[in-house]
């Protein structure tokens, strides 16, 4: 389902589409953008992603799974793939508090051999130069 | 596992309160606990068990049953958030520095999910704090987290 998905949008050079497909992308509002051939997972704002009132600020918890999210569409989008890959672990790193407002992520393979690879996300809201969280991933890709 | 640490013995028999709201109230406070349907199950001695219970919104794939890891690494930050406020003896701000979440597992399908936590250490600055996560069986986790959360001096009463 969502390798059909995103093999559709390959064919397209620059899209915004909701992750609606799956209800936890839906309940956390994400997309998938892609902008200059770059691809981008965005969390659109919304009040049930605060995780502190006063002040408002996102909770930190929303913005690993949304460099998760966009870890494993980075995966997806440079080679197909047969089956989802296993998340084996992911280390945050939290470094900005997130305001209440849209964060974006992207994700870099920084190595990807015959049964796993390792990734680097990063997330950011209106200064793409100042990062609120970075991460690195390991997935499994063969079961 | 890990380290196998008690601790604050001392403070076992503390009732959990920040200026008289109980944790189990101030951990629902929260926008997203609350969205994720956080409950706090009980306290055992310095460990705090809650449970996430099985929502259909959680679910990567619909009609598998199966939450999402994501929903799951934002339980645990929340759970440990809360096993560190558990450390104090009135509120203070706490900032995650990081958290690290190893994912042995697929959850059970259709089923909740718990975290147990335990505080390993605190400092005059930071708090280190683990958290097993497990479906049916507490003795064979489906992931484990361990965070280091900072916190901030006693804020002033305005």
């Amino acid at each position: 389902m969502i390798l059909t998905f995103l093999s559709k949008l390959k064919e397209q050079k620059s899209f915004d589409e909701s992750l609606d497909i799956s209800p936890y992308a839906k309940m956390m509002g994400f997309r998938l953008k892609r902008h200059d051939d770059k691809l981008i997972t965005v969390m659109k704002f919304n009040s049930d992603l605060i995780g502190s009132p006063y002040p408002p600020v996102l909770h930190g918890g929303t913005v690993a799974s949304l460099m998760e999210m966009s870890a494993l569409m980075q995966l997806f989008w440079e080679r197909e793939l047969v089956h989802i890959p296993k998340t084996i672990d992911i280390t945050i790193d939290y470094l900005r508090s997130g305001k209440p407002e849209d964060t974006f992520a992207r994700a870099r393979v920084f190595r990807r051999g015959r049964r796993f690879a390792t990734l680097h996300a990063e997330a950011w809201q209106s200064d793409l130069n100042k990062p609120i969280a970075s991460a690195m991933l390991h997935y499994q890709l063969i079961k | 596992m890990l380290l196998h640490i008690r601790a604050f013995p001392h403070r076992e028999d503390r009732p959990i309160s920040f200026d008289g709201i109980e944790l189990k109230e101030l951990v629902f406070m929260i926008p997203h606990s609350r969205r994720l349907g956080l409950q706090l199950m009980e306290k055992q001695g310095d460990s705090l068990l809650i449970e996430m219970p099985f929502n259909t919104d959680l679910e990567v794939i619909p009609g598998s049953g199966i939450i999402a890891n994501g929903a799951i690494t934002a339980f645990l930050d929340t759970a440990l958030g809360a096993a560190v406020y558990d450390q104090f003896e009135s509120y203070r701000r706490i900032v995650t520095l990081d958290l690290r979440v190893d994912y042995f597992e697929k959850p059970l399908p259709f089923s909740a999910v718990m975290v147990k936590t335990r505080c390993l250490k605190i400092t005059d600055q930071m708090v280190f704090v683990q958290g097993d996560v497990y479906c049916d069986d507490a003795s064979s986790p489906i992931a484990h987290g361990v965070a280091v959360f900072s916190y901030a001096e006693m804020e002033k009463k305005s």
